[in-house]
């Protein structure tokens, strides 16, 4: 991490990038959209299943991103980028699930009701 | 020590060292902007939880509901742009790392063209949605998927005007430090925008479209 030198082109998080790895983020990510648009509009499986095909999908194509574009790893330039992610996943993940999870709640017990169901 | 402090005149004197010996200017800098971009990433996160709660049959108060307007074909075209735009900027980054000013910005010409593509076929869309009058309006379930497809298309649209203003910044300064980590900053944002758009895509676009 020590830079004896002046130019800024130089810096580790401007030599880190490579052609390979965009081009890795972009085939991934675009493959895995193609698929679950395709899924979702051909109907081909049922909802729930659909549901969760496509998460996972929208999971694997973030994880590459993130890792493909942000250069989030474990390296010694990058890792308190990584630490700062990992510790903000769970209030990102909270601040959704615990939203949800208590208006779903609300809507059970006030029998607001005709399709509880997405 | 009282000799040397005689030869300092204060009306002059400088206080701090502008110059940085082993701290590293630009890792300092895109850190703080990281920081910036998970907080921003809070801000998605309240606007997910809103239209989660917001998704369900009757917060549509028996209007239009996404599966009915939601065109999957359509917003992958706009998918693919996005991600399009964030390889070529990429690619434009990795010219700035060969100091290959050209390359970079054809880079960001080409990021700036697809960008403007991507909120041409957003904005497109919400007039098609306005003129079949479902707007913000419209219902509770309606107004939290306008308002977190808008929020993103807003940080487009001011992602677009940073784009313009490095083009010109690399074409008048050059790769100044400043330059450079600012270049930085903007691929992270960048590329932010294309993942949060990965959850916008697939569980709001084509969640609602299936339900």
């Amino acid at each position: 991490m020590s830079h004896g030198h002046d130019d800024p082109t130089l810096h580790p998080e401007v030599q880190m990038s490579t052609s390979r790895g965009y081009f890795s983020g972009f085939a991934i990510s675009s493959i895995l959209m193609l698929i679950a648009t395709f899924l979702v509009t051909s109907r081909a499986v049922p909802p729930f299943g659909l549901l969760m095909v496509i998460a996972v999908c929208a999971g694997i194509a973030v994880i590459a991103q993130i890792y493909f574009l942000l250069h989030i790893d474990i390296s010694e330039h990058n890792i308190w980028n990584t630490v700062a992610l990992v510790l903000f996943m769970p209030l990102f993940l909270i601040t959704i699930g615990l939203t949800w999870w208590m208006f779903s709640q609300l809507y059970l017990h006030t029998m607001i009701m005709p399709g509880m169901t997405h | 020590m009282s000799s040397h402090a005689s030869n300092v005149d204060p009306k002059t004197a400088e206080l701090w060292d502008k110059s940085h010996y082993q701290h590293d200017v630009i890792s300092t800098r895109t850190f703080g902007y990281f920081m910036y971009l998970l907080s921003d990433g809070m801000l998605f996160a309240t606007l997910f939880a809103a239209y989660g709660v917001l998704s369900y049959q009757h917060s549509y108060f028996g209007g239009p509901t996404p599966a009915e307007f939601v065109k999957p074909w359509y917003t992958f075209a706009q998918t693919m742009a996005l991600f399009f735009s964030v390889l070529t900027y990429g690619l434009g980054m990795n010219a700035l790392k060969h100091k290959n000013k050209s390359g970079l910005i054809n880079g960001l010409i080409a990021a700036f063209v697809l960008g403007v593509l991507f909120l041409a076929l957003d904005i497109h869309d919400m007039m098609h949605l306005a003129s079949l009058g479902i707007t913000v309006a419209t219902s509770g379930g309606v107004s939290a998927f306008i308002v977190l497809t808008q929020v993103h298309a807003a940080h487009i649209f001011f992602g677009l005007i940073w784009i313009l203003v490095m083009m010109a910044q690399v074409l008048s300064k050059g790769f100044t430090t400043d330059v450079v980590g600012r270049l930085l900053t903007l691929r992270m944002f960048w590329h932010l925008q294309a993942i949060i758009w990965v959850f916008v895509y697939v569980f709001v676009y084509l969640w609602g479209y299936m339900s």
